[in-house]
């Protein structure tokens, strides 16, 4: 969403940008959590984390579910999450807004609603307790001792419980958390799979996706073959996605973990996961697959504040419209009657004396009856458009290499097949980027995904298949790079300058390779961002009625400066000595500029001892604002602001 | 001459209107579905072109320091300084005094007619530089150009021409002599049967434009200058250099320690958008209007006019919904929310409900933020920033070829040591040196030489105190004389998002077997055609012939063309230029904008086998669906499919006749193998089998269906009333045409509409009174035979022929029902091969046992 100014400029024809955050936001998500509460779940274990502190599995699935919906709260606050538990004994207070009982031994600790803080502060509470008193989660959720719930009437408590409260548009989801691979071994199992299977149908035909997170302890490890296997849909209806898996394979987002990665488990299946365009991929004329895009890489901005209107007892988003007006009228003109032209030029009203032919009032154009001399716009979307239909055209191929570090402009997109709308696209586009990873080629292509986007050159860069040490698996498919245009290269302003000797080259190398990670690469986790986190916080402390406490903020993006200086600052200053010894200090660039600027260059050593005998008033104007822009200062402001500013940089260095 | 600035310029545009510029001729015109016709128009008309468009130019760049001025010559009447000062100098009008271009410019253009009369360009050339020298009395610097458009037919006074030449170069001013069918050599054109006068005149010009210094002087034909002006150009735009600094360490703790240098950035890649529209609407004449004075003026001059609108925004509350919110209904509040956030502007009429929406001043509205329902407060707008300070700090470095370029997020930015500064320039070099590697270096310890790898640095970077913290990547980079490093911006944690995919190499069956073989995975002979497509559509020596006759590389980003931006600009022109775009519409894009919309017709050539091969043996299909979006007309919200079946859903009780096949008869009928299934080929096979062989993978499923509904819980609860359709359906029982129809038009439920039509006319078919909607069914089952046809659904069709046969023979049954079925005959028969593969599909039932059959 942009920030509030801009949501007011949005134009439907040029928002082609702002298109693509929105999308994650303007549908909303439903999260049920689905949490097993048996004995064994209840299980008191010692915390890794803090000594003499016993934990859960159903305190770290509580605590797992709490983030989510922290997280949830500021990334979707139109979202909805609701929890609910099963094996256990309590029982569901006489049905607030639910129009149906719920089964047996299932419980609804929140019903689906929209997030709201003192939702999120009752987990926050429960969980504050159950620290305070390890059997504060065992009394207030009473674990089912005989027996447990048939999954099928769990499934079917999760179906009643969305229906009663997820909006119709929404997408729905449950998270099923539980440690027991089995949980129906006796004889009668069958009858019970079966109701299982046939309840979780019509939960998926509810448009509900079931997202399992198992459990697997040492002790006790996750089989999914004993239960699960049978029983969990390849199909989801929902995602049309998953409609092409062929029913031999195995649902892909069956997540088997250990109960400390749970929430990390959680954090990939967060966001639910929508194409941003589906369209066909022309491999060459007459050859078309069908792809869909994903933005993998996308900027995570601020929430945009809204109008709030006080309503005395509550406050009410303001809604904004905004309307075309012809001013001279004062009248609001229909969307449809709206043509589009050019700008018609600011200069030179004034001198519009013998103006019979530019009348018709300021910003109006004259023209004979029947003639029209603006475009429609279906006209001017022909124009971006150049008449191209949305999909991606195969142009060739490049070797890697090929693809220079500078031709960027905009971020990636991910593209995986499409066997919905074109059968043997998943077999076609393996071959291709099988090919492509073997003779380790990029592809050009000519790029629109959506009607109303302007067609943009792309390398189609071919990714592997890769397992992560995090267990976080990198899907298979192509990175979609747009390509700058000529338009929007700039060349170099500065074409030469001094350059260094071997000597202090490898001076630098030396506290360089110090500060190098010989394995690493650019690692997005290890940096969140600071500003949205430290906004975040805030937002939160302010719905919570808390004092938000600045110093409590850790910027994780700021160098490592202690381990730096612990590693290379020896080479550092050395290397810093060498430069000083350079011959490169006794030299002076010849200006070029123009014979105004004649003598201006001061020597910072002379700058200094005026400083120092504050003398700094001595200087002239112009000497003062060169030191100055060499310093990246500002050099606004009269001679006593600059020579205020000239001691305030000595003061600070 | 120093660096053309851009702006800072006055151009005099002086004009001949004498009477030979009436003379009218044809021109060629390019509609934009490429057709060419012939129009016809006065030289003067044809000539003005030229003028309007760059002017337009003016006006589109939109800058106060490009300014021009109009002068004609061969005008009836004198107006112009020189004659006011000294006399003579007799027809040449001062026009347009000089200014900034508007639109009201190009409109006074438009109104320029030939004379009667005949005036001298020298003279006028001679009142233009003065005109422009006067105006630009105390510029000095700004830049000078004259155009002289002219047919050249006019007598000129060619005497004491050297003083003019002499003038003008010393006001370093540029001459260009537009002349309408002048000889020209980049046209390769040559006028025939020119008039003396003229054939003179064209010598003048040129020996006038050549003795002009430095070349300043230019003679072209009119038809090229306007494909020149009409030829995309990149407009260059010179990166500012912005101050900061790049520190490594802590340079306030450990300044010993720590490194800071000064430096310079500008914008390497910068993203370039169209120009963005400006909104007009007609004004509709209404006499009632206030603006009487107006309309009788617009009246007066018999034209119309077209208002320029200005955007205003209001906010309002929605006072009905928050009523309803009141009275604890809490679902009105909440669909009214989703309206308002999916459509800023509900669309009045199929909402029966009235929103009272109620104006409100933003003075008195508060900002905050919504932290999902609770409001929290923030009356500035933002909390606090994150303190920060100014630069760009180094967090580490690693190995280059670790570099994922998939996460670049942004535009590059050059990062270059302050010019001024040779320390600091040598400072950057080392550390671009030492990062790029390849040399060798002693180490400390072991004493041993060992080969340096390429780095790459991680750096944070702020633009300013306060702002907030970028992360990125630099990059080492050299060009001939001097080291600079690429900043390119890098995801946070929070701009990456972690999808899952099914794999594509590795297919695991319930079992947990790995597969090897299936139609998701391309064989060894699939791989081989690719891998020859992939060789043959290479572009690296598909382009054109360097001098040496070697094989260039096809398409590089210096050579692409925005097409859009480049294109709208150019619509842009158009209609600032002709009044009526109808009978004048935009000529096709410039075939500079589309070199690369095609692959180049060498590797097309090249690649014809291989792309044979690949459309023979990879067998892609379209899988019929999709047409267009439905969702643009206005009745999105209520008629969304989706929307229809959640909601019914969640009102509906479950019971027995849900269709619980979709998802299975989906999965199976889109899946590629569907082919390799062995179905039924003699059309004999009972209901029961067919499905069997439909559900292979999924005996539980039919079981169930079998058996009968299972003691399944939700079949107790049934509160609410039936509404037609059964839960899951997509096709209702009371108007199953009219659903089907909607639902085959939306086009991407074709397999479920199909399904559920089938299931929906079984239905009706096997209740008492069905007889009743005898007809309607039999036209159901005419258009779902024509769908299925079409839609590649015909194995649908085919076991649903089975499946009425047996149901309605068996009992209870409906054998009329049955027998009215046969005598439709082959409309309603089953499908068979032949008529299958005229539409591009393929059935298992030979034409004879679809006669047969039915």
């Amino acid at each position: 969403m942009p920030p509030y100014d801009d949501w007011n400029n949005i134009d439907e024809e040029e928002d082609e940008e702002l298109q693509d955050p929105s999308v994650y936001e303007t549908k909303k998500d439903v999260i049920l959590f689905c949490i097993d509460c048996s004995d064994s779940m209840l299980k008191p274990y010692d915390d890794p984390q803090y000594e003499d502190v016993q934990t859960c599995h159903l305190f770290t699935a509580l605590e797992a579910a709490m983030q989510i919906q922290k997280k949830k709260i500021i990334v979707g606050p139109n979202d909805s999450v609701g929890i609910l538990l099963f094996n256990t004994t309590r029982k569901s207070e006489t049905s607030r807004s639910q129009g149906s009982e719920i089964k047996r031994n299932t419980f609804l600790f929140q019903p689906i609603g929209p997030l709201s803080a003192p939702k999120v502060q009752e987990v926050i509470q429960l969980l504050d307790a159950a620290r305070e008193d390890p059997d504060e989660l065992r009394k207030t959720f009473p674990p089912l001792t005989h027996g447990r719930v048939p999954m099928g009437d769990v499934f079917t408590s999760c179906n009643w419980v969305l229906r009663d409260g997820a909006p119709k548009t929404a997408s729905k989801r449950v998270f099923l958390i539980t440690d027991e691979d089995n949980p129906h071994p006796s004889t009668s199992s069958k009858q019970l799979i079966t109701s299982a299977r046939t309840t979780l149908i019509d939960l998926t035909q509810a448009g509900v996706t079931v997202e399992p997170f198992f459990i697997s302890t040492e002790d006790k490890p996750f089989d999914v073959s004993k239960f699960y296997s049978s029983v969990l849909l390849p199909t989801n209806l929902e995602d049309e996605d998953e409609l092409q898996q062929d029913s031999s394979i195995l649902p892909e987002s069956i997540s088997i973990s250990r109960i400390e990665d749970l929430l990390s488990q959680m954090r990939f299946h967060e966001v639910p996961k929508r194409a941003l365009f589906s369209v066909p991929f022309e491999l060459a004329n007459g050859f078309k697959i069908g792809i869909k895009g994903y933005g993998l890489v996308t900027e995570q901005k601020k929430g945009s504040y809204k109008y709030f209107v006080d309503l005395g007892d509550r406050m009410e988003v303001a809604t904004v419209k905004t309307t075309y007006v012809d001013e001279d009228r004062q009248a609001e003109v229909d969307k449809t009657k709206i043509v589009y032209g050019c700008d018609q030029g600011a200069g030179g009203t004034e001198e519009d004396e013998d103006g019979e032919e530019a009348a018709g009032g300021a910003g109006a154009r004259l023209v004979k009856p029947g003639s029209r001399p603006f475009f429609t716009t279906e006209e001017i979307r022909s124009f971006r458009t150049l008449g191209l239909e949305p999909g991606i055209k195969l142009l060739g191929f490049k070797p890697r290499s090929e693809l220079a570090f500078e031709d960027n402009i905009k971020h990636s997109q991910f593209i995986y097949p499409d066997e919905m709308s074109f059968s043997g696209s998943k077999r076609t586009f393996s071959a291709l980027l099988r090919s492509m990873l073997k003779k380790d080629k990029i592809a050009i292509v000519l790029a629109m995904t959506r009607r109303n986007s302007t067609p943009i050159f792309c390398a189609l860069l071919p990714q592997d298949e890769n397992v992560d040490d995090s267990g976080w698996t990198e899907p298979a498919g192509f990175h979609l790079i747009p390509l700058p245009f000529a338009d929007e290269i700039r060349s170099a302003p500065i074409q030469e300058g001094f350059r260094a000797s071997d000597e202090m080259r490898d001076a630098a190398r030396k506290w360089i390779d110090k500060m190098t990670v010989k394995n690493g690469t650019y690692p997005p986790d290890s940096y969140p961002n600071p500003a949205l986190a430290y906004h975040n916080a805030q937002l939160e402390a302010s719905a919570f009625r808390e004092q938000y406490d600045p110093d409590s903020f850790e910027d994780l993006t700021e160098p490592k400066y202690e381990s730096m200086h612990k590693r290379a600052g020896s080479f550092m200053k050395k290397w810093k000595d060498d430069l000083a010894n350079d011959n490169s200090a006794n030299l002076v660039v010849a200006t070029t500029g123009s014979k105004r600027k004649a003598d201006v260059s001061v020597d910072e050593a002379e700058i200094k001892s005026k400083y120092d005998s504050d003398q700094l008033s001595k200087l002239r104007v112009d000497q003062l604002k060169e030191f100055l822009k060499a310093k990246g200062q500002s050099v606004s402001g009269k001679k006593a602001d600059l020579v205020q500013r000239v001691s305030e940089w000595f003061d600070a260095h | 001459m120093p660096a053309e600035r851009a702006g800072y310029t006055v151009t005099m545009f002086l004009i001949d209107v004498s009477r030979s510029m009436g003379t009218v001729r044809t021109v060629d015109r390019e509609d934009p579905d490429g057709s060419a016709r012939e129009i016809e128009m006065t030289n003067l008309a044809y000539a003005l072109q030229y003028v309007k468009l760059k002017i337009q130019e003016m006006i589109f760049n939109g800058r106060k320091t490009d300014q021009c001025g109009v002068i004609l010559f061969g005008s009836e009447d004198t107006r112009n300084i020189v004659n006011a000062a000294n006399g003579g100098y007799e027809n040449v009008y001062e026009y347009i005094p000089i200014g900034q271009p508007n639109a009201g410019t190009i409109a006074k253009i438009d109104a320029l007619e030939p004379s009667t009369t005949t005036g001298d360009p020298i003279d006028a050339l001679i009142v233009g530089v003065e005109t422009q020298a006067r105006y630009l009395a105390n510029k000095k610097t700004w830049t000078r150009k004259i155009a002289i458009i002219t047919d050249g037919e006019s007598p000129i006074e060619v005497e004491d021409w050297e003083a003019t030449v002499a003038k003008m170069d010393s006001l370093s001013i540029s001459l260009i002599i537009v002349g309408v069918d002048f000889d020209d050599e980049f046209l390769d054109y040559t006028e025939e049967g020119k008039s003396n006068i003229k054939a003179a005149n064209e010598t003048f010009y040129r020996t006038l434009t050549s003795s002009m210094a430095d070349g300043r002087g230019v003679v072209g034909n009119c038809e090229y200058a306007l494909q020149d002006v009409s030829r995309p150009e990149v407009k260059q735009v010179r990166s500012t250099l912005m101050a900061t600094v790049l520190r490594i360490g802590d340079v306030n703790a450990r300044p010993g320690e720590a490194i800071e240098l000064s430096i310079k950035t500008s914008k390497c890649t910068a993203l370039v958008r169209p120009k963005s529209w400006k909104k007009f609407a007609l004004r509709e004449s209404n006499k009632d209007k206030m603006d009487v004075d107006e309309e009788e003026e617009a009246e007066l001059s018999g034209k119309i006019a077209y208002a320029s609108l200005k955007m205003k925004t209001d906010c309002y509350i929605n006072l009905n919904a928050i009523k309803e919110d009141e009275d604890g209904d809490i679902e009105m509040k909440k669909e009214y929310d989703d309206e308002s956030l999916l459509d800023p502007q509900p669309d009045q009429g199929d909402k029966p409900k009235t929103d009272t929406l109620e104006r409100v001043e933003k003075e008195e509205l508060v900002r905050g933020f919504k932290y999902g329902t609770t409001y929290a407060p923030c009356p500035d707008g933002q909390f606090p920033k994150l303190p920060t300070r100014k630069g760009i700090d180094i967090c580490g470095f690693f190995p280059q070829e670790n570099f994922r370029r998939e996460l670049a997020m942004g535009e590059i930015q050059y990062i270059w040591a302050d010019p001024s500064s040779p320390q600091q320039q040598v400072a950057l070099s080392s550390i671009v040196k030492a990062m790029q590697g390849g040399f060798e270096i002693c180490d400390e310890k072991t004493k041993e030489k060992k080969e340096t790898r390429s780095l790459l640095a991680i750096a944070r970077w702020v633009t300013k105190d306060g702002m907030d913290p970028k992360m990125g990547i630099l990059w080492p980079n050299s060009f001939d004389n001097v080291d600079c490093l690429l900043w390119c911006p890098m995801p946070f944690a929070d701009d990456v998002r972690k999808y899952t995919f099914a794999s594509l190499d590795r297919l695991v069956n319930k079992k947990g077997e790995v597969l090897t073989e299936h139609p998701y995975l391309p064989t060894d002979e699939q791989m081989e055609a690719m891998d020859s497509l992939v060789d043959a559509m290479d572009l690296m020596d598909a382009g054109e012939k360097d001098e040496e006759g070697n094989r260039l590389p096809w398409f590089s980003t210096p050579e692409a063309f925005n097409p859009a931006v480049h294109r709208i600009k150019q619509a842009m022109f158009h209609c600032a230029v002709f009044n009526d775009i109808t009978s004048n519409p935009v000529p096709p894009p410039h075939p500079d904008l589309l070199v690369f919309f095609e692959p180049p017709k060498r590797a097309v050539k090249r690649a014809k086998k291989a792309l044979q091969e690949c459309k023979d043996i990879f067998k892609v299909k379209e899988v019929p669906k999709r047409v267009g979006k439905a969702k643009k007309d206005g009745h999105a919200h209520a008629q969304d499919e989706d929307d229809n079946l959640l909601l019914l859903d969640r009102k509906q009780p479950l019971d027995k006749t849900q269709s619980q096949m979709s998802i299975v008869e989906d999965s199976s009928i889109s899946s590629p193998n569907k082919s390799k299934q062995p179905l039924a080929d003699d059309g004999s096979e009972t209901e029961e089998e067919d499905e069997e062989l439909l559900l292979d993978k999924n005996t539980t499923m039919s079981e169930h269906r079998k058996d009968g509904p299972l003691p399944t819980p939700a079949r107790s609860v049934s509160p609410h009333v039936d509404p037609g359709r059964a839960p899951g359906r997509i096709i209702g029982n009371a108007y199953p045409l009219k659903d089907f129809r909607k639902n085959i038009a939306q086009g991407d439920v074709v397999t479920k509409a199909v399904e559920d039509l089938s299931a929906v006319i079984l239905e009706i078919v096997m209740k008492p009174f069905a007889s009743r909607r005898k007809d309607e069914m039999l036209e159901c089952m005419g258009v779902l035979r024509q769908t299925c046809l079409e839609e590649d659904e015909i194995d649908a069709w085919n076991s649903f022929v089975h499946e009425i046969k047996g149901k309605c023979l068996s009992k209870p049954g409906n054998p009329s029902f049955w027998e009215a079925v046969k005598q439709a005959g082959r409309e309603l028969s089953l499908i068979g091969k032949q008529e299958a593969r005229k539409q591009g599909g393929d059935s298992v039932v030979t034409e004879n046992g679809a006669d047969e059959t039915s």
